[in-house]
């Protein structure tokens, strides 16, 4: 399975990715008409601190055994049979957040009002995740974990 | 090879789900004593308050028998099981035979023996069934009674309130969702609870049910008389445990599992409310009747059906909830009772924030979270891991902190963390 992994080692904390996965998923795709937009869209990625000179950028891992989708009890929240991708379906979602409740890296977004979440779908529209391309030191990586592996070590 | 499953809730429905990605083919029979037993059980109260429409109730499709090829008996009741002959007496005094077998019957509501109990008008919430029935009746109700301030009785009282009815609900302990959050955190939530417009009387009881054939209102132990025309019974659950102790399968308050779900008798396994497993934080045997226990206990027991050699882990507490707006999370051990634990609180009155973390020798056992519940799922998975975190002990209730700030800690730690998915930060940091 392909999913996004973050290189920790080369991750500068600067934040490209989360304005690009906001922009990705807001209406018009454009920075600045997607400031103005409302309502303002919103990022499925942090760039989180770690310690002195170290980050991370984190998202949804599409976990092998999720716990969010063992935990949704409307069923919103789903393996795809074919990528085994986490995938999420709004218009199931109930708002009860079982999957904040559970997920390891706190990769789900609460929209209080909307009473739904979000998460990393992965730009379904590009070849490559928004956050992955707009990635300056190259941490970011689209690919198996295998593949992920390889890279790091060399 | 033939699987047989009793009850086709959140258990079943799972160990289905799991035996077809390992055997496509063996038959799988699945016996249900509801007829239509697709739907999610958490969601029946939401149908109640009608803030989601009929769809939205069912967990599967209509077609998930039939996709994974389930021969699936609707509305039958299984009544013994023969552990030496490997069979089940039905309803109808059929007999079906099983290679290996699954109990997950579930629980059922306690109901309190106090007289008028069987009076028309008195209901549990656990079927949708019960949601059909109170609905057809919501016409002639103007008042309603909740025995209970647990989560259930909270939730019937929610929902009948957005229905527009006056609602009362009466709790025998000093405080509402006892078995679930502290004193504080209780105290936010029947505030905003009542704020609107639910009355909330702790510290009384119902001593009768009272009317002629239909309800007319409850007696209290205070000597007061509170009418109504409907009253909901929400006094928590026991399991379903009588087919299988008839049957010789050993039970204590639940069927008693080992760490694969498997039950004392070889081929019979059990999953969801019905069945007993290790509890993570308290460290000994317990169940915990919740939806997400039932889905991974059902999924490791299908798998092990199959001869797979999945370990379950055990169970954690854990609960979401939600009244007009105020959400709250706990995880595990939220009210300690001895001084051997530690907890670190932080408030704020203002935001409705309440956080609190239960430490044990420098290992987080519990968490609860009101209005504030972002992260809560990493501090679950520290719980869960049982990592030491005295290092990030001051920042854990910061709104900066985040999977970020525990990364040097899964590093670090040698039992926990295990799953492909912490790899990246092990490797990379
Ligand atoms: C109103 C409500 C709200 C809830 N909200 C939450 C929540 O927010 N979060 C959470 O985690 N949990 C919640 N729960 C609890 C959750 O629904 C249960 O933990 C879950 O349904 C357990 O699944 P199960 O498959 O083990 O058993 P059950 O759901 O109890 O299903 C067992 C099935 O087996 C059938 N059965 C029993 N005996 C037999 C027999 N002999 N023959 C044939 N069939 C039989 C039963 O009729 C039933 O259909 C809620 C429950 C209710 C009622």
């Amino acid at each position: 399975m392909k999913k996004i992994y973050c290189n920790i080692k080369k991750c500068l904390g600067c934040g490209s990715c989360e304005i690009a996965c906001a922009i990705e998923h807001s209406k018009s795709r454009e920075l600045n008409k997607s400031i103005a937009e409302s309502p303002l869209p919103v990022k499925r990625r942090k760039a989180e601190f770690v310690e002195e000179s170290v980050s991370i950028s984190t998202g949804c891992h599409h976990c092998e055994n999720a716990a969010c989708v063992t935990a949704c009890m409307s069923g919103a929240m789903y393996k795809d049979k074919k990528t085994a991708l986490t995938q999420h379906d709004k218009d199931r979602c109930v708002g009860c957040w079982m999957c904040i409740m559970t997920c390891p890296f706190g990769a789900v977004t609460r929209l209080r009002e909307e009473k739904i979440v979000l998460k990393c779908d992965l730009c379904p529209d590009r070849d490559k995740p928004a956050c992955v391309e707009a990635c300056q030191t190259k941490s970011l990586f689209l690919g198996t974990l295998k593949e992920f592996t390889k890279i790091c070590s060399t | 090879m033939q699987y047989v499953i009793i009850g086709s809730s959140a258990a079943g429905i799972n160990a289905i789900e799991a035996i077809r990605t390992k055997d496509k083919t063996s038959k799988i029979i699945i016996i249900s004593d509801e007829k239509n037993p697709l739907y999610s059980r958490c969601l029946i109260s939401y149908l109640l308050a009608g803030t989601i429409d009929g769809k939205k109730i069912w967990y599967k499709p209509d077609s998930f028998f039939k996709d994974n090829k389930v021969e699936a008996l609707l509305g039958i009741k299984a009544e013994k099981i023969n552990i030496k002959k490997k069979e089940i007496a039905i309803g109808n005094k059929e007999k079906i035979k099983f290679d290996k077998l699954l109990i997950a019957t579930g629980a059922s509501p306690k109901l309190e023996d106090i007289p008028g109990i069987d009076k028309k008008g008195v209901f549990p919430l656990r079927t949708i069934e019960h949601t059909t029935e109170i609905q057809s009746m919501l016409d002639k109700v103007k008042s309603v009674a909740v025995l209970g301030g647990g989560l259930i009785g909270l939730r019937a009282a929610y929902a009948l309130k957005n229905r527009g009815k006056n609602v009362s609900v009466f709790v025998k302990s000093g405080s509402i969702l006892s078995q679930i959050i502290d004193k504080d955190a209780a105290g936010i939530m029947q505030k905003r609870i009542e704020e609107r417009g639910i009355k909330i009387f702790t510290g009384v009881a119902a001593k009768e049910i009272t009317g002629a054939k239909s309800v007319d209102g409850v007696a209290l132990d205070n000597g007061s008389k509170h009418d109504c025309e409907l009253v909901i019974i929400g006094k928590g659950v026991s399991p379903n445990v009588e087919i299988a102790k008839d049957a010789g399968i050993k039970t204590s308050w639940g069927i008693l599992a080992n760490e694969r779900l498997r039950t004392g008798v070889e081929d019979i396994f059990t999953a969801g409310d019905v069945s007993e497993t290790n509890d993570i934080a308290l460290e000994e045997s317990s169940i915990n009747a919740i939806w997400p226990a039932a889905c991974e206990q059902g999924r490791i027991a299908g798998l092990n059906m199959t001869g797979e050699n999945e370990t379950y882990e055990g169970s954690l507490a854990m609960n979401s909830i939600e009244f007009f707006g105020l959400p709250v999370i706990s995880v595990g051990i939220t009210k300690p009772k001895s001084d051997r634990y530690k907890e670190i609180v932080k408030k704020d009155a203002g935001k409705n924030i309440y956080k609190k973390i239960v430490l044990k020798d420098g290992i987080i056992v519990g968490v609860i979270f009101v209005n504030s519940i972002e992260n809560i799922g990493i501090i679950g998975t520290l719980i869960k891991n049982k990592a030491d975190v005295t290092s990030i002990k001051d920042i854990m209730l910061e709104d900066y902190f985040d999977y970020g700030k525990i990364a040097p800690l899964i590093k670090k730690s040698k039992r926990g963390f295990k799953e492909p998915e912490f790899k990246e930060t092990i490797m990379t940091l």
